[in-house]
């Protein structure tokens, strides 16, 4: 058993071991400190495997959902997911330590752990049945969280736009894994199928109707803990982009970039706080997948990396919100709420990552930014005027959602004897991720490089396919020839090359 | 251009060290850990002298050595691979003199605010943002790239507004400081704009091709339209930054501040910023004859506007502040017509002059009283000049226009912010409209509801 192997074993083991401690009657809060511990152990692990290269090619192939030559494989760690799997960690420790005590249960720190191995899986394979599973798995955990009676409304709504999107993945993937499929007409049917899949799952305009409506009205943490690793994107990562055509790709980027524009605008005119944030959302996760158009290198790299600064930032904005709103009930954007001395380092922190989010200098999403718009800038300069747009009015937003929130007009609680501070526990889990955003964004090379690596190997993957479905023909053509002329063996040679 | 290495580290110095103070307070702040006001100070005024010291020194290097032009090149920044940022400074002797004016000012202004916000709850959060606004200046003023233009552009930018909103309990200066913000973005987006189109243009994103001493040069890569576009853009950019028309109306509402922050930007560095970048893209304006006109009636009306709006205002700030702006529109004339040194020298007495008001700006009445009890009687009254040569009826709509600040924000309100407001909200409609075509609702929305039922 190789030493990746063992340190997969120990990343999937935490997230089990609060799952099997759920269903034991164990104390709540004491439920809550083993997902603390185990988020911080995974995230520990998790940080090692990225910084370790050895471990890095690790992979197990199987033909079991695969027509392919060789197979596909259903588990591997590359340069693409190593770096995805401290993400994934990072995401639940901070779910887990930042829950407001009213709203902890047993059920929510299940499926949170859930949730995490889920995202796990799915960053950890390549095969298109696993990944349809994983996700059909995803979509549970989030519908199931939404059963109670008082959103059943947003319960309908995701399970009919994420319902359709499984729908096509699952006819899509079934069409691309068939005998045959391969550089035919049915392939490009599956891929659009799977594109516009990918394209609802994150909420791409025309596709999004469903993202505000349940960050408003649904539950806010699993809404954010579902769309924050934003597994669509991995989706395209993995099954679209080495396989789809440049156009195919451009209109991706075209949707992505004007969703971005669309949700920063709509963003800054919104009263409550959780649709704001649904917008941001759709903003961010939309620039993401504008990176992966693959017009080069350092673009793509830019997108990779973005999608870990939005991620991360994006979620701690909106866990920033969910903690304040524990304190304060449901808040307005249309009145100024005060409270900034009683609470310096919640409002530091929301105006730090919802400056991430909007890549400002000095934290990480300025570095994947710059990156993507400096490589599209020749082949797609469309791209960089949209960025430009989208970050000033997410910028804007952002402003206006700290203004509201956190300055204004005095705390009328102020002297209620209401704890207003932060814990302990919530002030580091903030304190570390701004200090994570803004050490990357000061210090981003080992992470960009990372990110230049997954990319080099992305692109490459997809030249091979391209180089492949070029010279298949020319095979054929040759394979043909040899077999219908007595000196065929010495023509064949050549045919490649015609 | 070959890079100086004693120059390289001196310059490295003068921005290195508010950078550092920055990332002091501000680290402290993020821990909820504020050091004490005796230290905060004492880091303050030692990381303002040494990076003027070390400007200066600089300055002294480059003015003895006599060689023009460097750029000092600190090598890449994001990543080892081709992209990404890399640090680099355009260094003459006109940046190297704003730069070391810069940090003297921030000096001066960070010692009067040791004294001025003493126990104020806010003290720490004020030195972190004041850190952070000098790094930006001194990267404005030195910028040899696009990335660190923006970057300073930026911090500048954020800054400002909040300190605006400084007195934060307030509801004025909060929402003050949105407006401010939201006029920043302006200039942001056009500087960024301009920035891609030179990337997409040119191939590089080195402002030597812009601010670069040969000119002939700087217009090599670039064809007339696309010149003249990134040239309006950056003239954009500059007229929101330094609050020219039609972009004037923010600049009474960042009055809203702490005295030695409404000094030290808007009265000396930050509304001067504009017409810095202005003046070191010069080159490129020489050869699009368009940009200078517009830059040159920009100007000029703003010139007009703000002295005549300055003489109806009924606060000492916002009187400074438009007679401040007075100036700016004039040393924008001045760049445009190409009087480079006599703008360079009006900029710098400018920002030293009106320093100086606006710090005594809050001891204006005790000034007065001294002045009285030492002339015996009171000062005679000054102006008058227009006036006298003006009919009543061009006086009164003049009052007008000077008591309504131009109309500017509502112009700015009916023409851009409500429509944007009126359909983002339609557009808000219409996803719970597809929601409900989706799984119908008891209470189905429709697109064209009033506004009265938006949220």
């Amino acid at each position: 058993m190789s030493d990746a192997w063992l340190w997969l074993v120990g990343l999937v083991a935490l997230p089990a071991l609060v799952i099997g401690a759920s269903f034991l009657h164990v104390d709540v809060e004491r439920l809550r400190r083993l997902a603390v511990a185990s988020a911080v152990s995974m995230l520990l692990a998790a940080l090692i495997v990225a910084a370790s290269p050895r471990l890095h090619v690790f992979s197990i192939r199987s033909s079991a959902f695969s027509w392919a030559p060789g197979g596909e494989a259903v588990i591997r760690i590359d340069t693409l997911s190593a770096v995805l799997l401290p993400f994934a960690a990072g995401l639940w420790l901070l779910t887990v330590a930042v829950t407001p005590r009213a709203a902890l249960d047993r059920g929510g720190l299940r499926r949170t752990a859930l949730a995490t191995l889920i995202t796990l899986g799915s960053f950890l394979t390549e095969s298109a049945v696993v990944l349809l599973l994983l996700s059909v798995a995803s979509v549970w955990t989030f519908l199931s969280a939404l059963s109670d009676p008082a959103h059943q409304y947003q319960r309908r709504i995701v399970a009919a736009y994420l319902g359709f999107s499984t729908l096509l993945f699952t006819v899509g993937v079934a069409l691309l894994i068939r005998p045959g499929a391969h550089d035919s007409t049915v392939e490009r049917a599956a891929m659009w199928l799977i594109v516009i899949a990918a394209l609802v799952r994150k909420g791409i305009v025309p596709f999004h109707a469903w993202v505000p409506e349940v960050f408003d009205h649904g539950r806010l943490g699993p809404a954010i803990l579902f769309s924050a690793p934003q597994v669509g994107a991995y989706m395209t990562v993995v099954l679209i982009v080495p396989r789809a055509s440049p156009d195919m790709l451009r209109v991706i980027a075209v949707l992505a970039l004007g969703t971005s524009v669309y949700g920063a605008a709509l963003a800054l005119v919104q009263t409550s706080a959780r649709r704001a944030c649904g917008y941001l959302f759709m903003s961010q996760s939309a620039l993401v997948m504008a990176g992966l158009d693959c017009t080069s290198v350092t673009a793509l790299a830019g997108g990779l990396l973005v999608w870990l600064s939005a991620g991360l930032a994006f979620a701690g904005l909106a866990r920033c919100v969910l903690v304040l709103e524990a304190r304060r009930g449901r808040l307005g954007l249309a009145t100024y709420h005060g409270g900034y001395e009683r609470m310096p380092v919640l409002a530091i922190s929301f105006l730090c990552m919802g400056l991430a989010c909007t890549g400002f200098p000095g934290t990480l999403g300025f570095v994947g930014e710059e990156l993507l718009v400096d490589g599209a800038i020749d082949a797609f300069p469309v791209m960089g005027f949209a960025v430009v747009l989208a970050s000033a009015l997410t910028g804007l937003a952002v402003l206006r959602m700290y203004f509201s929130l956190f300055c204004g007009r005095p705390d009328p609680l102020a002297h209620s004897g209401v704890r207003f501070e932060l814990t302990r526990r919530e002030a580091w889990t903030f304190g570390a991720l701004v200090l994570a955003l803004i050490g990357f964004g000061i210090a981003p090379r080992p992470l960009v490089d990372s990110r230049f690596a997954a990319s080099d190997n992305i692109l490459g993957l997809r030249q091979l396919r391209i180089l492949a479905r070029e010279t298949r023909p020319a095979l054929e053509r040759a394979v043909t020839i040899r077999a219908g002329s007595p000196d065929g063996a010495r023509r064949s040679v050549s045919a490649p090359s015609q | 251009m070959m890079p100086s290495v004693p120059l390289a580290w001196m310059v490295l110095v003068g921005v290195g060290t508010p950078a550092i103070l920055f990332a002091l307070l501000g680290g402290a702040s993020i821990i909820n850990r504020p050091l004490p006001e005796r230290w905060t100070a004492a880091f303050a005024s030692g990381s303002m002298m040494t990076s003027c010291a070390a400007l200066s020194l600089a300055l002294v290097v480059d003015a003895a050595t006599g060689t023009g032009t460097h750029l000092l090149s600190y090598g890449a920044w994001s990543t080892s691979h081709e992209g990404g940022i890399a640090i680099e400074f355009l260094v003459d002797q006109r940046s190297l003199a704003f730069a070391a004016l810069s940090a003297a000012i921030a000096g001066v202004v960070s010692a009067f605010s040791n004294r001025y916000l003493h126990r104020e709850s806010g003290y720490n959060r004020y030195f972190v943002l004041l850190a952070m606004f000098v790094t930006g200046m001194l990267l404005v003023a030195l910028a040899g790239n696009v990335e660190v233009l923006f970057i300073g552009w930026e911090f500048v930018g954020l800054s400002s507004a909040l300190l605006v909103a400084f007195f934060l309990e307030r509801t004025a200066p909060v929402s003050n400081a949105l407006r401010v913000f939201s006029v920043y973005r302006i200039s942001d987006a056009a500087l960024l704009s301009a920035a891609v189109l030179l990337r997409h243009v040119a191939g590089t994103d080195s402002l030597s091709l812009l601010f670069g001493g040969t000119r002939a040069a700087s217009a090599v890569d670039l064809t007339g339209t696309n010149a003249t576009i990134i040239a309006l853009l950056l003239i954009v950019a500059v007229a929101a930054k330094s609050a020219l028309l039609p972009f004037s109306s923010w600049l009474p509402r960042a009055m809203e501040g702490p005295t030695p922050s409404s000094a030290v930007y808007y009265g000396s560095l930050s509304i001067h910023a504009g017409c810095f970048l202005l003046l070191r893209a010069a080159p490129l304006l020489e050869h699009v004859p368009a940009a200078r006109l517009l830059a040159g009636g920009l100007g000029a009306a703003t010139a007009i506007f703000a002295g005549v709006t300055t003489r109806v205002q009924s606060d000492v700030k916002s009187s400074l502040a438009y007679a401040a702006l007075t100036q700016v529109g004039i040393i924008v004339v001045e760049i445009a017509i190409g009087w480079y040194t006599v703008a360079f020298v009006h900029l710098v007495g400018h920002a030293c002059f009106r320093l100086l008001q606006f710090l005594s700006a809050p001891n204006v009445l005790h000034d007065l009283h001294g002045m009285e009890d030492a002339i015996g009687d009171r000062p005679s009254p000054s102006g008058g000049y227009l006036e006298a040569v003006t009919s009543d009826r061009v006086r009164r709509g003049l009052f007008l226009i000077a008591l309504e600040r131009g109309f500017l924000d509502s112009v700015l309100d009916r023409l851009v912010v409500e429509p944007f407001i009126r359909l983002a909200r339609r557009l808000t409609r219409l996803d719970r409209w597809l929601c409900d075509a989706v799984i119908p609702t008891r209470h189905p929305v429709t697109i064209s509801e009033g506004e009265a039922q938006d949220e």
